[in-house]
């Protein structure tokens, strides 16, 4: 197993742990029995804070496209739609970050995982997801910045 | 001491953000202490279903009501007419600080709904405010509204409640909400029809290739078989010449209800932008909700509309007076 990695968020230690795959929209993906299980990265949690509300604006089982808008999610910071990682296929939702989305802060590579998951396509490992925290990083807080004004 | 004329719901926001719950307790704190209304608090309205208790409370209504929840006004009057908690549109005068002014509002030429008793549903959306004080004075001003007609009166305790009374009100507010594990509520998605806006034309039950739509024993469109709805399209809502299908959860301020430009196809902007009419977009949502289903895409081939083409763009001619001549006649 990889070892566990860290991007510095300025101050904030962003945990990239090396036992799974991630894909560029800053959700990691699990083996988990014969499928994947998806969640936010701890990176992706660090901009939203305190998650309040999700929804998944697609049944259980539907097949789906990278970058397809799959679901919403209201955090302290933010409100964003949530897109697929890959192409897959969304198998369940976890009914408990549904109902309580306060796992996503509290266990966010755990049991505040989002979905099961399904998928042929290549994902990245931990040192490449790091690459693109790395490149991606100054954009991130311009963004940020941005909508701040 | 009169009795109480007035029920006020308070439907609880999906959402676990602070400052929503803080309102909605806000809310039922000064309501409970209010000695002209009742107070309950139910789970999210659309999520409920026709066998939750909350519907049925709600049902068990008898008197005016006031309800509160995180939806257009209109969105809610008719998703409760729908479950069958009816009563004529209660005007309010709450204002949403968003809604462009300037945008003209066509006055609704719908067919109405049916079997309307004797009681106003006034529908307020707690997410024009953030403040308490702005819905309770509202509330106040519908208590002096209806101090002026004759009501029923509720049989429910009067006067200032003694604190096992408030006990009591407690209990069955635990019970409706779903806490402790009673009665969870599952997030549904399904059309509401505005029948004050509705003309009947049956536009959606032709496009809609799924079966959610149906008519009732009067022939009027109804949505039928709700759960047959594919979760986050709103197909029907963009092909409706009359803005009359709202779908109360969806981002598109126009889809979820808000009143504005109506009677054309409703655009988001950055669809706009990519120059895809609505019609487009409709025809695009429901080839993906049938090919996931396993079933072919229709494209544009079924189920079009016929009553919206643009009616604006070409001049009238005499063929259009002769038409409007044998309307006239009522032939």
């Amino acid at each position: 197993m990889a070892d566990d990695l860290v991007f510095m968020m300025g101050e904030f230690e962003a945990l990239v742990p090396g036992d799974r795959r991630y894909a560029e929209n800053h959700l990691w993906l699990q083996e988990d029995g014969d499928f994947l299980k998806v969640g936010l990265t701890s990176y992706a949690v660090r901009l939203l804070q305190d998650v309040y509300f999700l929804d998944w604006s697609v049944d259980p089982h539907s097949n789906v496209l990278a970058g397809q808008e799959i679901g919403e999610i209201e955090s302290s910071k933010a409100v964003s739609s949530l897109f697929a990682p890959v192409d897959g296929q969304v198998l369940e939702f976890n009914d408990v970050a549904l109902e309580d989305p306060s796992a996503i802060n509290t266990a966010g590579y755990g049991d505040g995982w989002l979905y099961r998951f399904r998928t042929d396509a290549v994902l990245l490992d931990p040192q490449e997801y790091l690459a693109v925290l790395d490149s991606g990083w100054e954009d991130t807080q311009r963004i940020i910045k941005g909508q701040l004004n | 001491m009169a009795a109480k004329s007035l029920t006020v719901v308070v439907s609880q926001s999906p959402s676990k953000n602070p400052a929503k719950r803080h309102l909605e307790e806000e809310l039922v704190a000064a309501l409970m202490l209010d000695e002209t209304v009742d107070v309950a608090v139910v789970p999210h309205l659309y999520n409920l279903d026709a066998s939750h208790s909350g519907t049925m409370f709600l049902q068990s209504m008898r008197g005016h009501l006031v309800v509160l929840s995180w939806m257009y006004p209109r969105a809610a009057h008719w998703l409760l007419d729908r479950v069958g908690v009816k009563g004529h549109l209660g005007e309010t005068l709450l204002e949403d600080l968003d809604e462009d002014e300037d945008v003209e509002i066509p006055e609704p030429q719908g067919i109405g709904g049916v079997e309307l008793p004797d009681r106003n549903v006034y529908c307020l959306d707690l997410g024009v405010d953030s403040d308490p004080g702005v819905f309770l004075e509202e509330i106040s001003r519908i208590v002096g509204e209806l101090t002026v007609e004759t009501v029923e009166l509720m049989d429910w305790i009067s006067g200032s409640p003694e604190p096992e009374q408030l006990e009591r009100y407690l209990d069955p507010l635990s019970v409706l909400t779903g806490q402790g594990g009673v009665e969870p509520v599952k997030r549904r998605w399904y059309p509401v029809i505005d029948y004050e806006r509705c003309t009947n034309c049956m536009e959606c039950i032709d496009f809609c290739l799924f079966g959610v739509y149906g008519v009732d024993t009067f022939d009027r469109i109804l949505v039928e078989q709700q759960d047959n709805c594919k979760k986050g399209c709103p197909a029907c809502s963009r092909v409706c010449p009359e803005n009359a299908i709202v779908f109360p959860q969806h981002k598109e301020p126009a889809v979820a209800g808000a009143l504005g430009d109506v009677g054309a196809l409703k655009i988001d902007l950055s669809r706009l932008f990519g120059n895809t009419s609505g019609l487009d977009t409709a025809v695009s949502e429901r080839d993906v909700e049938l090919m996931r289903d396993g079933r072919e895409a229709v494209g544009a081939s079924v189920g079009m509309p016929k009553r919206q083409s643009d009616r604006d763009s070409t001049e009238r001619d005499d063929l259009d007076d002769v038409f409007d001549g044998l309307d006239a006649m009522n032939l």
